[in-house]
């Protein structure tokens, strides 16, 4: 468990999702990574039903990740998450009278994992209902727990495969009260892959990608 | 009246004058008072017949005769007595006293006389024999009846004694049973079914998972014959086992050269040793025992043979009857195999291993045991039981793998992922590799004098882990060359080297590469030496190289080498040692010692004859010395004038 950082890549001009994922796959290769199997990471949504007001109801996410296989974790947008054992998706499926699951929402992101010593590098395809909408990247520095010593060092990693499409240093970080100096958690790797996911769905669909 | 004997005093003592009228609660007697005179009379005069009184007025007329006359005399007398008792109340005692008085006297007056056997003789009654006298027969006839009345007596006597021991006896053999039943319950599980007693040999309570019932039956041992004597090692109680488990058998762990047959495989079946009987243990004991051991060693090779065909390894393990047979390395074979034996005694095929006898790994096979008693243990530990309803069957650490979010190498790190025969391998392979070298280090030691290897084997050890340190120091020099040493951590598949100078060499397990290893040190602790000893000699060391790139190659490690000058710098030593080629030790003298000089015209000067010219090189075989660094002391101290 270390810092990760998840960013997202366009896709290049001219070039499909499946393209662009191979140059990224080649040029983690010719720097020396090595693979080390597939992950995934999915997302599903549920409304919370029964609301007094005319408010709109509250999306709870639930979310897995390959890299915690018996966990899952659960968050609102912006608002707290809990992790829990692989049984909260059957615990959800008893609240079914209070949260509906919204079935055409789930997104999911798969795709090859690459360990370059102490970095881990997951890039993944975006899929949602089997079309493919864009590109994730995640990099974990398995070395460290606290941000605010190694975004720098992840930083110039990043920059020698991604270019120019390194991202800053994520929001889940800096908003945190207690500033950089606070060991990471989980769910900010799932609140990362959450806002990812989020901005993934208001993009249009895009020209050209064919079912996965 | 007697006359002439002497008085006898008679002594009497009356009962009670008076008698008790109470007993106060003191202890005090009350007496009741005497009769008064009036009293007395009254008592008295109660007594009186007054009816006799009439009768003494009839008799008057028969006063005449004396006779008649005394009678009623005697009544008067008596009624005269009873009315008079006053006058003589002990007369009758009197009268009797004196009678028996008389009649003593009289008797000892007559033993007196007899005393002196002169007047009076005591004389037995001679018995006439004829009167008397019974015939011979009927004495014996009458003897045999009163014998034979004697001896019914006593030998009905010593049939009851008889019975009762026998019934005794009986019931001892009765108690014994129980008794052996209960010492039985003690240590083995029983219950009763039906009218028999079962038991429970297996070690499922113990947590085993094994499929095999391990029950026993207890019977009852009735073949006793009471006539003869009962053997010492008699028991009252049999146990009977299934006839499977009859015997008694063991885990052969072997490592050997790859057999290159396969044709050999399976012909393991030697039975060596006998189960030593503990003294005061009973035999149902010890055919109990012996028949768990081997439904243990059944179990220990279904888990090993279940494991050896599911696990899939570069190299397939063989399962063959009753062996195993894996490589752990290139050359070896490792072979587990279960030796059941049915106590026959003749055994089907010759043990061929008798030639190898510590072909027996004991220590893996006793692993063996403790590696599925802590399975055993596994599946009955407080740590699964236990556990929540929701959470599944596992360690207690899984269950908070899902919300405290642990990643794969944190649960792989709670499970077990290694069976028990990837556990037994790794442990014979690290057995291996440290015997091997072991062996390497000692065939170094024996066969190099100089420089001396020494291995400081380390006590504290893993089952997958060893360490040994070796030294590599010149005789008498220990304190000043001591700089090769070296740590050997022997793992499962590699060894690992660490130099004092800290360099980390990973070395596979072939046992050439050690052994170039440590000839190259060995060469390396030469020039190391000839560096340390200039500097106790006060020579000073030009250049030092642990790997020159010039001479012939070496096909072991690299040739070192060193150049140091004398204190006055008059002369140099210059050594090149190398594993292969051994050491070339060269001398550089001053120009003014060498035989022919160039002459040049550029170089006049008298005082550069002072510099160092030629070199030239030394017989080293030929040197003085016990040791290489002896006789590079000898060199510089022979090269070093005295001032």
């Amino acid at each position: 468990m270390g810092v990760t950082c998840v960013c997202q890549v366009p896709v290049s001009e001219g070039k499909s999702v499946q393209q662009t994922v191979d140059i990224l796959h080649k040029k983690l290769e010719q720097l020396g990574a090595v693979k080390q199997g597939n992950f995934w990471v999915d997302c599903e949504t549920y409304h919370a039903t029964g609301n007094a007001t005319g408010q709109p109801s509250k999306l709870l996410y639930v979310m897995h990740n390959s890299e915690t296989p018996l966990s899952c974790m659960a968050l609102f947008e912006g608002g707290p998450g809990l992790s829990a054992d692989a049984n909260f998706d059957v615990l959800m499926v008893k609240l079914k009278s209070h949260f509906q699951n919204a079935k055409g929402h789930k997104v999911e992101s798969r795709g090859v994992r690459y360990r370059y010593c102490d970095f881990l590098v997951k890039i993944g395809t975006v899929a949602m209902s089997s079309s493919a909408r864009g590109i994730s990247v995640e990099v974990e520095y398995c070395a460290c727990v606290i941000p605010g010593d190694c975004w720098n060092l992840m930083k110039e990693f990043m920059q020698s495969f991604l270019g120019s499409n390194t991202p800053e240093l994520p929001t889940v970080f800096t908003s945190k009260a207690e500033g950089l100096s606070v060991p990471v958690d989980c769910m900010d790797t799932m609140s990362q892959y959450l806002e990812l996911f989020g901005r993934v769905r208001k993009q249009q669909v895009l020209p050209g990608s064919g079912v996965r | 009246m007697m006359s002439g004997a002497p008085a006898v005093r008679v002594s009497i003592e009356s009962s009670c004058e008076r008698q008790v009228q109470e007993v106060s609660l003191d202890g005090l007697e009350t007496y009741a008072p005497p009769l008064s005179m009036s009293q007395n009379l009254a008592k008295l005069a109660q007594r009186i017949d007054f009816g006799q009184s009439s009768d003494e007025d009839e008799d008057g007329p028969e006063r005449d005769s004396r006779e008649q006359w005394s009678k009623p005399e005697a009544e008067e007398d008596e009624g005269m007595v009873k009315f008079q008792p006053s006058l003589w109340p002990w007369d009758s005692v009197r009268n009797n006293l004196r009678s028996s008085l008389t009649e003593m006297c009289v008797l000892h007056d007559v033993l007196s006389v007899l005393k002196d056997k002169k007047y009076m003789t005591l004389d037995p009654v001679s018995q006439d024999p004829s009167v008397g006298k019974t015939p011979q027969v009927f004495q014996l006839l009458s003897k045999k009846k009163s014998l034979a009345t004697a001896a019914q007596l006593l030998l009905r006597g010593a049939e009851k004694l008889t019975k009762s021991v026998v019934e005794n006896q009986e019931q001892r053999r009765q108690r014994d049973f129980n008794s052996e039943l209960l010492r039985l319950r003690s240590q083995w599980k029983l219950r009763k079914v039906g009218d028999k007693i079962l038991g429970d040999l297996s070690y499922r309570s113990a947590g085993s998972m094994f499929p095999h019932h391990g029950t026993f039956e207890v019977i009852k041992n009735t073949d006793l014959d009471l006539d003869k004597k009962i053997p010492d090692d008699y028991c009252p109680l049999n146990v009977q086992i299934p006839s499977e488990l009859e015997g008694s058998a063991y885990i052969k762990v072997s490592i050997q050269k790859q057999s290159p047959d396969i044709g050999d495989l399976g012909t393991v079946n030697l039975f060596r040793r006998q189960a030593k009987a503990k003294p005061g243990s009973q035999m149902w004991h010890l055919k109990l025992e012996a028949a768990q051991n081997v439904l243990l060693c059944k179990e220990i090779f279904a888990q090993l043979s279940r494991e050896a065909v599911q696990i899939k390894s570069q190299i397939p393990h063989i399962v063959v009857k009753n062996q195993i047979i894996s490589q752990p390395f290139p050359g070896l074979q490792l072979s587990i195999s279960l030796c059941h034996s049915t106590g026959e005694k003749k055994n089907q095929r010759a043990s061929p291993d008798k030639s190898k006898p510590d072909d027996h790994l004991y220590v893996l096979e006793h692993n063996l045991h403790q590696l599925i008693r802590e399975f055993h243990k596994q599946t009955l530990s407080s740590v699964v039981m236990p556990h929540p309803a929701s959470a599944p069957f596992s360690h207690k650490r899984l269950r908070m793998a899902g919300p405290m979010a642990y990643d794969k190498a944190e649960i792989s790190s709670l499970q077990q992922s290694e069976g028990l025969l990837e556990k037994i391998i790794k442990q014979a392979k690290h057995i291996f590799l440290r015997s091997r070298t072991a062996r390497t280090i000692d065939s170094l030691a024996s066969r190099i004098e100089d420089p001396q290897i020494q291995a400081h084997w380390s006590n504290i050890n893993d089952v997958y882990e060893s360490s040994v340190k070796v030294l590599i120091t010149s005789q008498g020099y220990e304190q000043i060359c001591k700089s090769i040493q070296l740590q050997l951590n022997i793992g499962v598949e590699q060894i690992r080297v660490v130099h004092r100078d800290g360099r980390v060499i990973t070395l596979s397990h072939q046992e050439q590469e050690l052994q170039d290893f440590l000839l190259s040190q060995m060469s390396q602790h030469q020039v190391h030496a000839v560096q340390q000893l200039a500097k106790v000699m006060g020579w000073h060391v030009l250049s030092f190289s642990n790997h020159v790139g010039l001479g012939p190659i070496e096909s072991i490690g690299n040739a070192s080498a060193i150049t140091v000058a004398s204190p006055n710098g008059e002369y140099a030593i210059s050594v090149r040692n190398g594993p292969e080629s051994g050491c070339k030790v060269l001398v550089q003298f001053p120009r003014s010692q060498a035989k022919e000089l160039p002459k040049s015209d550029v170089v006049q000067d008298g005082k550069w004859t002072h510099l160092r010219g030629p070199y030239k090189e030394v017989h080293w075989g030929r040197m003085e010395g016990r040791n290489f660094v002896y006789k590079m002391e000898l060199l510089m101290a022979a090269l070093t004038p005295c001032p």
